[in-house]
């Protein structure tokens, strides 16, 4: 196995392009695993360490924030720059497994590995987030729903590194809530809810919702969304919009919970999802 | 780079020069180059704790870390807490309260909650709770684990 160190982006492109079989080397937390348990053997590593323009948290003028796709998750939980319903994605962050972990995984690395009980796939989604992309051919964007097309598959060539996240600014006065129902602290999540919520005069004014650990991919659900804005969030309504996420769901049995339990579980976890997000709008639960 | 190459690190304040090839994990280089076995091989996937040490001062799983990628930074084990044969308050916490049972998750524990003190002096039992729950202790002891984390603080308040 070769090891690289890379300077910059277009060094790294270059390995990457020049090696077959070579793999990129961020924070390690879930690769090394896989080496260890034998499971992938990588021809080389590039180590993503010296990009420094891949690592760190900067707002964008239009209110938008780029979160670099070496910044670990500590910085992510601690960053002080997200605003009003960005939040979702701290939140998250601090959801993901423990503080060693913490100090060593990175977005871009859990993106690529796209674990569909990750923390950040449904807060993301929930953001509108758009994913940086690096290839011979220049920088590209894709939207966050389009990253992911099957269990834990993405889009991307071997040949294309993430460089980043954008995360749009949210709607005005909104708050981001990231709920998770795991066994034990720091587990991947059963279910997971990343809400985005803002409440004008006691009526919902915007409601984006995802639903991470039951499908290949997050969900999120237009329809469900639609039938909550303009509304008091009153429990029928709730219930009503649950039910139907529930039918866009795709869960499967696995150590963590049987797909029925999944099913049954997600409406009540966006009923306690919402509760939480209006007791800290002060908009009573 | 391919093979086997030396790389340099800080080991307990020491510089070293170790030999690593790309796939050799900092726990491996401990334990078995440089006979630092406090630090434990337990499940070898970053769940269980027990190879937890310090890179730059901030807990990190020694099995996920790969040694060439850690060239020039520094490294604090288990071995590296006490001065010389003294040992630290937090260990001399751990043994006066009977915190130890089979001692497998204890390395990783102290570093964890080493952290934890750094940043926090008094930690209460949620945040000690917090800082520790990526060390799984199968003794299930973590009553007095906890107990003796915050009491160290507790001195430092008193």
């Amino acid at each position: 196995m070769d090891f690289y160190r890379p300077t910059s982006l277009a060094e790294a492109l270059s390995l990457l392009a020049q090696q077959e079989g070579a793999r990129c080397l961020a924070g390690g937390a879930t690769l090394v695993a896989m080496m260890n348990a034998g499971l992938v053997e990588p021809s080389g590593l590039i180590s993503l360490a010296d990009l420094r323009d891949l690592f760190g948290i900067t707002s964008l003028p239009d209110g938008s924030v780029r979160v670099g796709a070496t910044t670990r998750h500590v910085d992510t939980a601690q960053s002080t720059i997200f605003r009003a319903g960005q939040c979702v994605l701290p939140a998250a962050a601090e959801k993901i497994a423990n503080p060693p972990v913490r100090n060593m995984g990175t977005i871009g690395g859990s993106l690529a590995f796209a674990d569909p009980a990750a923390d950040y796939l449904p807060a993301l989604a929930s953001l509108d987030a758009v994913v940086e992309v690096a290839s011979r051919d220049g920088i590209r964007t894709l939207p966050i729903g389009d990253l992911v097309i099957d269990w834990y598959t993405t889009v991307l060539g071997v040949e294309d590194i993430i460089t980043g996240v954008i995360i749009p600014r949210a709607p005005g006065g909104s708050i981001g809530v990231f709920e998770k129902l795991e066994r034990t602290a720091g587990d991947f999540a059963i279910a997971s809810v990343a809400l985005v919520l803002a409440i004008e005069g006691g009526v919902c004014s915007a409601a984006r919702i995802a639903i991470g650990g039951c499908a290949a991919k997050p969900v999120r659900l237009k329809e469900a969304e639609a039938l909550i804005e303009g509304t008091r969030l009153d429990d029928a309504v709730l219930v009503k919009a649950g039910r139907m996420l529930v039918e866009a769901c795709d869960p499967v049995d696995d150590v963590r919970a049987s797909a029925d339990y999944r099913r049954l579980v997600v409406p009540r976890l966006l009923v306690k999802t919402i509760a939480r997000a209006r007791v800290a709008l002060g908009a009573g639960s | 780079m391919n093979g086997e190459q030396l790389v340099n690190l800080t080991i307990n304040g020491r510089a070293r020069a170790v030999r690593a090839t790309p796939a050799t994990t900092l726990l491996t280089v401990l334990r078995d180059e440089l006979m630092l076995t406090g630090a434990k091989r337990g499940c070898n996937q970053g769940v269980c704790g027990a190879c937890t040490v310090l890179v730059d001062d901030q807990p990190v799983r020694g099995c996920l870390s790969l040694a060439t990628n850690l060239a020039g930074r520094a490294i604090t084990t288990i071995e590296g807490l006490g001065q010389g044969r003294e040992l630290a308050p937090l260990q001399r916490a751990l043994l006066e309260r009977g915190a130890v049972q089979c001692g497998f998750c204890i390395s990783g524990v102290l570093i964890s909650a080493f952290a934890l003190l750094r940043q926090n002096p008094t930690p209460n039992v949620d945040e000690t709770r917090a800082a520790l729950s990526g060390n799984l202790c199968r003794c299930s002891g973590y009553i007095k684990i906890v107990e003796a984390v915050c009491g160290v603080g507790e001195e430092v308040r008193s």
